[in-house]
């Protein structure tokens, strides 16, 4: 264990675990990142979302274009049930079950985008936020201030973090 | 009673899984491996007594999950973007469906509360096999397939609710004040839940934990205000569905309540399939099940036409919604559980629904085709012309 943190802290510059589960988000999130982001507004047609997804493996959606007001999220695995064979559960309720690509029901980012988001904000601590993210079985969060995205956090940044790349 | 548990868990998965091979639901194959399961075939080939407490308070527990996920699928902001047409369509849909089955009791001779029961379970529609057959037919897409879907959403909702006013109990004035009080309680539930945006402490799962304790505990609620149980257990999942953490509270509750309690609630209602009441049931039946498919058909067809749809398209959202399923079955057996029905009506009212769900399933992928295809016809006719 001695050896590897040793062999790492050589390559890298290595940041304490527990030193970062104490800091606050806004202290490692990196302002630039925004302008990096996948985001689209929530009438994007679903071409535009899998464009995007060619490249990332989500897609942040906002209210409208321009707008930073955070309305929902598709990702990757989302778009991997809509691709598959659609295939109904054994008991069917509500409208979910009835969108698909296949059937033509699937049309804009709206229809197939997750509504209700986990989030955090810029004052959360990294290790609160992280259990939230085991809590929930996600691997990425938006950083929201007062509704707007200013920012994420997913299991790549804060493992660059660690290895010292940011 | 493991082994019985056991041996009926695999029977039922086997049936589903080969009736969905047929294109049916898996449901049915689940009630027949109860039938199978009962007093009548394995009780008697092999001494098997599936029917205990047991098994039916497991059942019971089976209904409180399914309703659960039903609201939490359908949830608060589903019902808020029905729109007018879905809205008109299924108030006609829902009180259409119900007179029909009142009226099917009333001739039948059963008392006014009798009745009402059986208007009751003729409300909620099953989507799925609708939803499976426009697929089949690539129309899930058409005005005709929209339709149904929100209209089909919100007939559950109103079913339940009509289920909540007509059979509560107590004094009528008392029980108005008691179904007030619940949606007061309801929309302060719906009302703490969005201000919940941030939980600040960490314990492993306690989401999961808590949402299936909230579904029981607002259950029980409502049984001791007087309402069905299910109301509770539906409004619980309505209330929930605005959570950040619904898809992982609806996956959990689905793994949990799919594998093991909601396919014992439809083996239950198998297994209490009376064979001896097949000889008596001949004009519940007769008028029964007819009554289920006009009702839908007229209902539906009234409201889709007055929100303009065109003769033809607004027969198919009648046809469409025809099926029950899963919300029938739950009616009718806490109707029994309620005591509405005496212990020989129970068991006829029972088979009843059986029979229906069974020949819903079978014909309503027909007759849509039927109703389609004429659509076709037309459309190449008029083009012609």
């Amino acid at each position: 264990m001695f050896f590897q943190t040793f062999i790492l802290s050589f390559i890298f510059h290595v940041v304490e675990l527990k030193e970062l589960h104490e800091k606050k988000i806004k202290e490692i999130l990196d302002e630039k990142q925004l302008w990096n982001m996948p985001i689209l507004d929530k009438e994007a047609s679903i071409e535009e979302v899998l464009s995007v997804l060619t490249g990332r493996d989500h897609v942040w959606i906002v209210e409208e274009k321009g707008s930073k007001k955070l309305c929902g999220v598709i990702t990757e695995s989302d778009i991997l049930r809509l691709l598959a064979p659609h295939h109904l559960p054994k008991y069917v309720f509500g409208k979910r079950y009835g969108i698909s690509l296949h059937y033509g029901t699937a049309k804009k980012a709206k229809d197939i985008m997750h509504k209700h988001l986990i989030k955090c904000s810029l004052e959360d601590k990294v290790g609160n936020v992280l259990a939230r993210m085991v809590n929930a079985g996600i691997r990425r969060l938006p950083v929201v201030e007062k509704d707007e995205i200013v920012g994420e956090i997913t299991v790549h940044y804060i493992l660059q973090i660690l290895l010292g790349k940011r | 009673m493991l082994l019985e548990i056991g041996i009926a868990l695999v029977l039922a998965k086997l049936a589903g899984y080969a009736l969905e091979r047929v294109k049916q639901p898996a449901v049915i194959g689940e009630i027949v491996a109860g039938i199978v399961m009962g007093p009548f075939i394995a009780g008697k080939l092999f001494g098997i007594e599936y029917l205990s407490p047991i098994t039916e308070g497991m059942g019971q527990i089976g209904i409180v999950l399914l309703l659960f996920i039903s609201g939490l699928e359908i949830g608060v902001e589903e019902i808020k973007t029905a729109g007018k047409k879905g809205m008109l369509t299924s108030m006609f849909d829902v009180s259409v469906a119900f007179i029909f089955g009142f009226i099917a009791g009333y001739l039948l001779g059963y008392d006014i509360r009798t009745s009402i029961a059986i208007g009751n379970i003729l409300v909620a529609t099953s989507v799925g096999i609708t939803v499976r057959t426009l697929m089949e037919m690539n129309a899930l897409h058409s005005k005709v397939g929209e339709l149904i879907l929100t209209v089909a959403v919100l007939d559950d909702v109103l079913g339940i609710l009509v289920l909540s006013f007509t059979l509560g109990k107590g004094q009528p004035m008392m029980l108005l004040v008691k179904v007030f009080i619940f949606f007061l309680i309801f929309l302060m539930a719906v009302f703490v839940i969005s201000k919940v945006k941030d939980i600040k402490f960490h314990i492993p799962r306690f989401a999961l934990t808590a949402a299936i304790s909230f579904a029981f505990i607002f259950s029980a609620l409502a049984y001791d205000l007087g309402l069905a149980a299910i109301t509770g257990a539906f409004f619980a999942g309505l209330v929930l569905s605005n959570l950040p953490q619904r898809r992982r509270i609806n996956e959990f509750t689905r793994q949990m309540g799919e594998v093991f309690f909601i396919p014992l609630f439809f083996i239950w209602v198998g297994a209490s399939f009376d064979f001896y009441a097949l000889k008596d049931m001949g004009p519940l039946v007769l008028l029964f099940i007819p009554m289920a498919f006009i009702g839908k058909i007229i209902g539906c067809s009234t409201g889709a036409k007055l929100c303009g749809f065109k003769m033809r398209d607004a027969l198919a959202v009648g046809v469409g919604m025809i099926p029950r399923m899963e919300v029938a079955l739950v009616v009718v057996t806490t109707e029994i559980t309620m005591g509405v029905f005496s212990e020989a009506l129970a068991h006829q009212v029972l088979a009843a629904t059986i029979l229906l769900v069974i020949i819903s399933s079978l014909l309503t992928p027909v007759l849509l085709k039927v109703v389609y295809r004429e659509e076709k016809e037309n459309k190449v006719e008029e083009q012609s012309g």
